[in-house]
């Protein structure tokens, strides 16, 4: 099993979207370290490097970061398919729940690599403005980006390595979903647009008050509410099993 | 077994046994259903009504039943294009738990790949790709073999080779089922042919110690007739403005001489698998 999940591991990082997503994610900082309007359209003016490193995130955590994933998850299914190797792999005596939890395995890991990345690129890009004590915030704590005085560098890693293991969890659902429509289409293509128009869909759901505590989209902010944490934790991790419980059945009884 | 996809049936009651050291060829024009049973009987996909059973284990109840099983379902057998062919296979052999020190080389060797094993699959030719299809296929020394058109991309040699090394695993008791379109190469080594025709089974060709007669006689049409009636005789059609049946030669004779009619040439003739297929299929 653990063979079998460290060759899913490696096949998912062979795949285009993974590796485009690793390089999108760790180029992106540099971009906001260099950007010369951002005070003129955000009125933010970095006073840290610890800065670059939120609003990254921040940015990333817009739709880039939950794309990369749903993308990366829905191909590794995909491309099995596209190349006929899906076929070969269940030719063996090896149950097709095995396989999937495999594959399901190395796709929850991506979101973490991915904001891991992210992180690196954005200390690198950050270095120009320090990371000693600075006045202002980092965005993700009390007071925004013009903080509530001043900010130590323990205060600040902290504040961002919460948030980027709460995006990561955010982002394991989303994972999960797009393997669960590729398991039912058995398309990349297919599987990435089902996964991004629920998730617009359920973001529309928001007028039923009554179901916006229980949405997975009522989440995707978490890394900037630590204090929902509690709940919000408990129903990513509720959605992730579903999902993941939904693809195994689903892939059980597929025709290949 | 039968499949069906939503109201479209695929396959309707088609049912089959490839005994062990038998050679089972699957014929039948393009949408017949070759590839639909392939990968009903692999697992692959799941029949609507029936089952595969796979040396006494139902291969959709029991995954681990492919444990005797060697199967290419596609032309050109696909591979990781990334790793080489070397690796493909270390892959395989993990999968199907072969830790025999030794037997990709082995296989390798047999299939004539030894000199591109560590080139990426990717730079692999078809005919390599389906050479190396039949080497991670037989990689744990399966049972059963199924191939979906195994000798598809070929060259002669390559064609040679498959054909030598199938009836070498035959000889040596492993059950074959594949599919083709080439009908006369296989019927040197088959035992028994099966025609698909609109996903049924609309004739299994025994092959194997065969003996069909030719005859010449007048009129044709009476004669065949009184062929039909006899029991002594199997199999009997026109092909060419002559009879061909299978059986008892002295009977069949006899009974034409007895009713009359002209026999001008009765001889034994080597089987011929094409003309009969597509006449089966014709008439289908």
């Amino acid at each position: 099993m653990l063979r079998l999940f460290f060759f899913e591991l490696y096949k998912l990082f062979r795949l285009r979207s993974v590796a485009l997503g690793l390089v999108f994610a760790f180029l992106l900082p540099f971009l906001w370290a260099l950007a010369p309007g951002l005070k003129e359209v955000y009125g933010l003016v970095l006073a840290s490097g610890w800065q670059v490193v939120s609003l990254s995130l921040l940015a990333g955590m817009e739709f880039l970061f939950p794309f990369l994933v749903v993308m990366a998850a829905s191909e590794s299914l995909g491309s099995e398919v596209a190349q006929g190797t899906l076929k070969t792999l269940l030719l063996r005596p090896l149950p097709r729940s095995l396989l999937l939890l495999s594959k399901l395995l190395a796709v929850l890991l991506y979101p973490f690599v991915l904001l891991a990345a992210s992180f690196l690129g954005s200390l690198l890009a950050g270095l120009p403005h320090g990371f000693g004590p600075f006045f202002g915030g980092t965005g993700l704590g009390e007071g925004g980006f013009a903080g509530t005085g001043l900010l130590t560098p323990g205060e600040a890693l902290g504040e961002l390595l919460r948030a980027h293991l709460l995006a990561g969890a955010v982002l394991v659902p989303l994972a999960a979903l797009a393997l669960l429509y590729g398991t039912l289409f058995l398309s990349t293509t297919a599987s990435a647009l089902a996964a991004v128009a629920t998730l617009l869909l359920m973001r529309l759901l928001v007028a039923f008050p009554a179901l916006t505590p229980f949405l997975l989209t009522t989440y995707l902010d978490l890394h900037l509410r630590p204090q929902a944490a509690g709940l919000g934790l408990s129903l990513l991790l509720i959605y992730t099993l579903g999902f993941a419980f939904l693809a195994a059945l689903l892939f059980e009884r597929k025709d290949l | 077994m039968s499949k069906r996809y939503g109201r479209k049936p695929v396959l309707e009651r088609v049912s089959l046994t490839v005994a062990p050291g038998e050679v089972y060829a699957l014929a039948g024009p393009n949408g017949s259903g070759k590839t639909t049973l392939i990968r009903l009987v692999t697992g692959l996909a799941f029949p609507t009504e029936g089952r595969a059973i796979l040396l006494g284990e139902d291969v959709h109840k029991n995954p681990a039943a492919r444990r005797h099983l060697g199967a290419v379902v596609e032309a050109p057998a696909a591979f990781y294009p990334y790793l080489t062919g070397r690796e493909n296979l270390h892959l395989q052999a993990y999968l199907a738990g072969v830790r025999e020190e030794g037997r990709i080389g082995e296989v390798l060797a047999r299939l004539k790949l030894l000199a591109v094993a560590d080139q990426k699959v990717g730079s692999y030719s078809l005919g390599q790709r389906q050479r190396l299809g039949l080497a991670a296929a037989i990689l744990h020394r399966p049972k059963v073999l199924i191939l979906d058109e195994p000798t598809s991309g070929l060259d002669p040699e390559g064609v040679e080779l498959v054909h030598g090394l199938l009836k070498e695993l035959s000889q040596e008791g492993v059950a074959v089922l594949l599919s083709t379109h080439h009908l006369q190469e296989v019927s040197q080594y088959a035992h028994k042919v099966g025609i698909l025709g609109g996903g049924r089974l609309l004739d299994e060709v025994a092959l194997s110690g065969r003996e069909v007669y030719r005859l010449e006689a007048h009129p044709l049409e009476g004669a065949l007739a009184l062929l039909k009636t006899l029991p002594q005789v199997a199999q009997a059609r026109l092909q060419g403005g002559a009879i061909l049946f299978e059986g008892n030669p002295e009977a069949a004779l006899k009974a034409l001489l007895a009713e009359g009619y002209r026999v001008k040439a009765l001889h034994a003739e080597r089987f011929d698998l094409r003309s009969y297929y597509q006449e089966r299929v014709k008439h289908a």
